[in-house]
């Protein structure tokens, strides 16, 4: 463990079980749907477009007016006062597409919204649904992005030049030259399966008008309230003042939930247009069907290499299908160029180029998913640099310590200028080796690889995650909507408790926990005396939210910040009361005593009764009543999270089914707040991510009709599909942002993709497999092993 | 009354027993049980996560035995014997598998967990000592995607402990009561017994 | 995803419900267990208008020897047979292949003749039922009548039942002494659906396989019995040594699709099949 001098206060750092925890056990948690409905709730069932892409000729309502329950059907034409959103900001690269709330004239994926039926029930709602009349005329879909921006490629959206819709290049200085002079490259083009998010709760929302006010009270189970207020307001030319957003509780994000979908911007209309309570809870295959997609992906990419496998330039083409239209708010470079921004990883580069490119498509709108487009850039690359080790003659995990930035080099500036802080990359490779048993699985591997009847491999993957981005990283990036910065209400009660107002929301990040032992840590109180209050924004200070693992980190460096301020004024109230300076006064176990002096002390509650005046003793002059502080904190950088991560995988040589053995991560977020919870967010990062190498995959046919559309068709890891996930913390602070925290929350992902899929490729060594499409399904593994090479 | 046909437009007052609970209602024939049990009876613990029966966060007891209540009709529950995740906890106390749950940090979100709690109750009824393949295969039916399950697995295992526990608690309890009746019945009275209270 | 609007009957006879089924055939379906239909139901891809319910039908609940079949009634729950002695006793075969089915909150409320009635392609106790040569009873209007599983599948989700007719019982033949029965299935993950599925029995007499009975399900849009394999095992020796070489399958013809090619399923269907037998004879 390598801590910076500072020694370890005793709540951070502690795996303390969630306080989170008691009333999700006991079913009492409130989710979208839980929320009690004001009696007269009305509910909504939208009616979705059967068609790829059709002009809509006619929208026939009458027949579902008349059904049973129903109080009106609307279509595109009854929301022209609402804005379209517009998801990316004029700037070089883009071309901007705005999208109506509902489909007014035209349908560009299957799924797009065409109508909606507002019943007194949801079952009455389907009903009548299904019997809203619209007259397509449907018209030629493009499906696959390489057909979207072949030349002479019709349209997505008219007004635009093409289908790409963000496009982006970089050509590091002198690349060409130690390209084209390397003494070795590998190459390949990477595919991967468009995925679906599929958190456990769908989507969902509750709006309730209060018509006296003109006022609306918005639950959503969503991950960025305070952004979703600001839309609204924007979109419904709403006084924002008006508009409360409560994330309630949310059974999962990942992503999916950090957007603001047509269908709350609808559901707010309507609420205020018939001035009652209206709701829509999307089911399964609504979910399926219109929340955002993620990772349909093409990459090309190329390392080139020294004969000594330095690693000398990285050269790729990214594609990526983004479907119908860019999504609000990080539009539609979030992907494309985050998948740039990641190709160089943990190593010394000093060359690279890429193009980069978004383009549309009749298919459903993608977006982000935890790691985003990371996990695809460390599958291509960390499997390049497999391919380049067997070449040349080495191990696998040779060439990585050939590469691997170690702790001298640090700070690092790399390639594309982003500056790598300390982390402790090499040595989270060696602990990982370790772990595994890399050294003694390579003694013991047969080279035909197969024992037993199974073909068995082990595979490494080392890979950085880019976490806590803020307002100066957002800019740079072009995602001009997103604020970037977090912020933190703390203040103490009179009885001395402590409540904390955060500018994010939680999905089961355990940030009620978290956020909670850096206060009490602060201010020298018990975790169980603070109280953490996220997602409401009428509660608390504006903010970002949550998503890009950035919890830990600019939510964290606002509750420190702000907790400083007020231990600064309790010590200061302290010092006074105890006739010392506030420098020799120290907030511990409840009490603000003199340092060395133990028994010199007063209860931290006293000093809050003393701030509200519940008490008769004085205040110290220049000091005001009242014991609170508001911090906004923006981290300078992004924190830069490293991890290696070792699968060991065996294969049925029937079935061609893979069992992931054995899995380690050694990872390094910066200083660890609570390691349970940590080691958490890994594991079902990891799992995830094994999901989507494995056994998930979004299926559209060639008319752009979706062939998964259910759970049974879209397949989910089980229980059954997982080993046990062991996970090693290397801590090396953060030296850049307030705390030394780094985030953790998709590095699970980004690893699992690369380390599961070199397993894969080692263990079909015999059969030079390579493994360049994912997902690697039993067929897919199957063919593999039956093809000659 | 099993052959009288209730109207699709009808309603049909079905009695059921829920958490110990005995209430009548009247449902329309197509009103799902877990919409029965979330709405009309406010006991929002258990959740809808698919409708089709794959995801398992709707999953609840049926006359003992676990089940999709996304895959069942109130109107089919006359009689029936019913028990959600509310059930579970007594008094301010959570049950061993609750509390399993939460030392392991089997939980994230909370939305897949009464599915997990209830199947996990199911599982240790028929199999108090499951080994891993056996939790695995008894709960490959329930979907989470928060945890990567490898907690969930490690939950299943302490609760299992701790019902076993307390399984060998009661039964210690009972025991000593049976014991200490046993010997109270053989003493001879020494006081005789107090007169009756009359009334009046 | 909520259903469509129907109406309810749950009749306490079997006669009954014929009765009502005859009098609304075309628009009504019986509900056993409800874990295949009533997914279907709540995605609006089957909407009958009434629905009979079998489930206060107490005299269909009835596991029992009948002569040299072993007999289940229409509202035998999956779990109740896969932890019934005496359908261990009686048809090992079914006992085995019941812990594939779906997944135990499945299996608690599915019912063993709801699956066969519902007959989708890829499920497992279709592929018992033909291994076996099971007998399905159906009553109707006209009365009671047996149709041999051969017959009874007819495509995915395709029966031989007629419209107006419940699926009353199904008679699985009586496994003979020195019996040995296996079921695997192989899909995309662990514990998945079924891209192909190997019901497997082998009775052995002296040293010798006296007797195959083989299916598989998914390589077609009903199961198939395997006889060609059946005929190249009878006689052979009861050992796994060189079982692969009589799993012959190439008879069997099955195309691509969206979940599976034809060639990858006749690869797991001849793997399969192998392993099966294999672990069946492993101890001689």
């Amino acid at each position: 463990m390598s801590v910076s001098g500072i020694p370890a206060p005793s709540i951070i750092g502690q795996r303390i079980p969630r306080v989170e925890d008691s009333r999700l056990l006991r079913g009492l948690g409130c989710y979208v749907d839980d929320v009690p409905e004001p009696p007269g709730t009305l509910h909504l069932a939208f009616v979705l477009s059967p068609h790829a892409h059709a002009r809509i000729m006619r929208v026939g309502r009458d027949a579902a007016r008349r059904m049973p329950g129903v109080v009106d059907v609307l279509a595109g034409a009854d929301f022209l006062h609402v804005k379209p959103q517009q998801a990316d900001l004029p700037q070089r690269g883009y071309q901007v597409v705005p999208r109506p709330v509902m489909a007014i004239d035209r349908v560009r994926f299957v799924g797009e919204l065409v109508a909606v039926v507002i019943a007194e029930d949801r079952y009455r709602a389907e009903d009548a649904a299904e019997q809203v009349e619209i007259e397509y005329e449907p018209l030629a879909a493009v499906v696959e992005a390489e057909t979207a921006c072949a030349p002479g490629a019709p349209t997505i959206h008219e007004g635009t030049r093409d289908n790409v819709i963000f496009q982006a290049s970089f050509k590091s200085e002198g690349f060409d030259a130690a390209f084209d002079g390397a003494g070795l490259v590998v190459q390949d083009r990477f595919d991967s399966a468009r995925l679906a998010i599929v958190s456990i709760e769908p989507r969902g929302c509750l709006a309730i008008h209060d018509p006296g006010r003109d006022g609306l009270t918005f639950y959503t189970g969503t991950q960025i309230p305070h952004i979703v207020r600001s839309s609204l307001a924007e979109l419904l030319d709403w006084d924002e003042r008006s508009i409360r957003v409560i994330a309630p509780d949310v059974g999962g994000g990942f992503g999916m939930k950090a957007y603001l979908y047509p269908e709350e911007v609808i559901t707010a209309a309507i609420a205020r247009r018939l001035q009652c309570a209206v709701k829509w809870i999307c089911d399964r295959r609504e979910d399926l069907m219109t929340s955002n997609h993620s990772r349909d992906y093409r990459f090309d990419v190329a390392l080139a290499f020294d004969r000594d496998g330095t690693l000398r330039a990285v050269k790729a083409d990214i594609l990526c299908n983004i479907g119908a239209y860019p999504l609000s708010p990080f539009g539609s470079s979030v992907e494309a160029g985050g998948a740039a921004l990641y190709l160089p990883g943990p190593y010394r580069l000093k060359h690279y180029a890429f193009t980069t490119r978004a383009v549309a498509t009749h298919t459903c709108p993608t977006g982000v998913y935890r790691g985003v487009a990371a996990p695809v850039a460390f599958f291509a690359t960390e499997g390049l640099m497999d391919r380049a080790a067997r070449i040349l003659g080495v191990d696998p995990v040779e060439i990585r310590r050939r590469n691997i930035l170690q702790p001298s080099e640090f700070p690092y500036v790399n390639v594309l200028g982003i500056r790598y802080n300390n982390g402790s990359y090499a040595g989270c490779l060696e602990r990982a080796l370790q772990a595994i048993g890399y050294a003694e699985f390579r003694r013991e591997q047969p080279p035909g690889r197969l024992v037993d009847g199974r073909y068995r491999g082990i595979g490494v993957a080392s890979i950085v995650e880019h976490t806590g981005q803020g307002a100066s990283r957002y800019r740079d990036r072009g995602l001009l909507r997103i604020p970037g910065y977090d912020s933190a209400l703390v203040k103490l009660e009179p009885n001395g408790k402590a409540v904390a107002w955060v500018s994010q929301a939680t999905q089961g990040q355990g940030h009620l926990t978290v956020f909670a032992q850096l206060v009490a840590d602060v201010l020298g109180v018990a975790v169980g005396d603070v109280t953490i209050v996220e997602g409401d924004t009428a509660q608390g200070p504006y903010g970002t939210g949550t998503f890009a693992s950035r919890g830990a980190v600019t939510g964290s460096g606002a509750v420190l910040r702000a907790s400083a301020q007020v231990a600064e004024k309790i010590r200061r109230i302290a010092a006074h009361m105890l006739e010392a300076s506030p420098g020799d006064i120290e907030l511990i176990d409840g009490r603000a005593r003199v340092k060395g002096v133990p028994r010199m002390g007063i209860a931290i509650r006293e000093i809050a009764a003393i701030a509200y005046s519940v008490h008769s003793r004085a205040l110290p002059p220049d000091t005001d009543f009242g014991l609170e502080a508001t911090n906004y904190y923006d981290p300078p950088v992004a924190a830069i999270t490293n991890a290696t991560h070792a699968a060991q995988v065996s294969i049925d040589a029937v079935t061609g089914l893979i069992t992931v053995e054995r899995y380690v991560v050694a990872h390094d977020c910066g200083r660890v707040i609570n390691p349970l919870i940590v080691e958490g967010q890994i594991h079902g990062a990891v799992v995830q991510g094994r999901g989507s190498v494995l056994s998930e995959a979004i299926r559209f046919d060639s008319d752009g009709q979706l062939m998964t559309a259910n759970l049974l068709d879209y397949r989910l890891p089980t229980i059954a599909d997982v080993p046990d996930i062991e996970v090693l913390h290397e801590e090396t602070w953060s030296a850049d942002t307030e705390g030394g925290f780094k985030g953790v929350g998709e590095g699970g992902v980004i690893g699992a993709l690369p380390a599961i899929a070199n397993a894969v490729a080692d263990a079909l060594l015999p059969f030079q497999a390579r493994i360049r499409r994912l997902p690697l399904t039993p067929e897919r593994v199957s063919e593999l092993m039956t093809t000659p090479p | 009354m099993g052959d009288v046909l209730t109207d699709a437009a009808e309603r049909r007052t079905v009695r059921i027993e829920v958490n110990g609970r005995s209430c009548a209602r009247a449902v329309e024939p197509r009103l799902l049980l877990v919409d029965f049990l979330r709405h009309d009876l406010r006991l929002t613990g258990t959740h809808v996560g698919c409708a089709h029966g794959v995801c398992g966060a709707c999953t609840v007891l049926i006359d003992g035995q676990p089940a999709r209540s996304c895959l069942a009709f109130a109107i089919q529950m006359d009689g029936a014997c019913i028990r959600t995740v509310e059930s579970l906890a007594s008094g301010g106390a959570l049950h061993p598998v609750q509390q399993a749950f939460h030392e392991q940090h089997g939980l994230q979100c909370g939305y897949c967990t009464p599915g997990f709690l209830i199947a996990t109750v199911a599982l240790l009824e028929r199999n108090p000592q499951p080994d891993d393949a056996q939790i695995r295969a008894a709960l490959a039916g329930q979907l989470c995607r928060c945890t990567g399950y490898v907690n969930i697995v490690k939950a299943v295992k302490s609760a299992a402990q701790k019902v076993a526990a307390e399984r060998i608690a009661a039964e210690k309890v009972a025991t000593e009561k049976i014991a200490t009746e046993k010997i109270a019945a053989e003493k001879p009275a020494k006081t005789p017994a107090p007169e009756p209270l009359r009334g009046g | 995803m909520k259903p469509a609007p129907f109406s309810y009957v749950a009749p306490a006879s079997l006669q009954q419900a014929a009765a009502i089924l005859a009098a609304h055939a075309g628009e009504a379906r019986v509900l056993a267990g409800g874990q295949s239909l009533i997914p279907l139901m709540n995605l609006r891809v089957a909407a009958p208008r009434l629905l009979i319910d079998l489930g206060r039908c107490a005299e269909l609940s009835y596991i029992r020897r009948d002569g040299e079949a072993l007999a289940l009634g229409a509202m035998v729950r999956q779990a109740e047979a896969e932890h019934s002695p005496l359908v261990k006793e009686l048809c090992p075969l079914l006992a085995a292949t019941l812990p594939y089915v779906g997944h135990p909150v499945i299996r608690s409320r599915g019912t063993v003749c709801g699956s066969l009635a519902h007959a989708d392609r890829v499920a497992e106790l279709p592929g018992v039922a033909v291994a076996l040569g099971a007998e399905l009873v159906a009553e109707g209007p006209a009365g009671r009548r047996i149709i041999a599983a051969d017959d009874f599948f007819v495509a995915d989700l395709t029966t031989a039942l007629r419209p107006d007719e419940i699926l009353r019982e199904v008679r699985f033949p009586i496994a003979p002494a020195h019996t040995r029965s296996g079921f695997l299935k192989s899909g995309v993950r662990h514990h998945d659906l079924a891209l192909v599925g190997i019901a497997a029995e082998v009775t052995l007499e002296g040293g010798r396989i006296a007797r195959a009975r083989l299916a598989a399900v998914g390589v077609g849009p009903r199961p198939v019995r395997l006889r060609e394999a059946e005929a190249r095992l009878t006689g052979a020796a009861a050992s796994p040594h060189g079982i692969a070489e009589r799993c012959s399958v190439s008879g069997l013809e099955t195309g691509d699709d969206a979940y599976a090619s034809a060639r990858y399923r006749m690869r797991l269907t001849q793997g399969l099949l192998a392993r099966v037998l294999r672990s069946l004879l492993a101890d001689g």
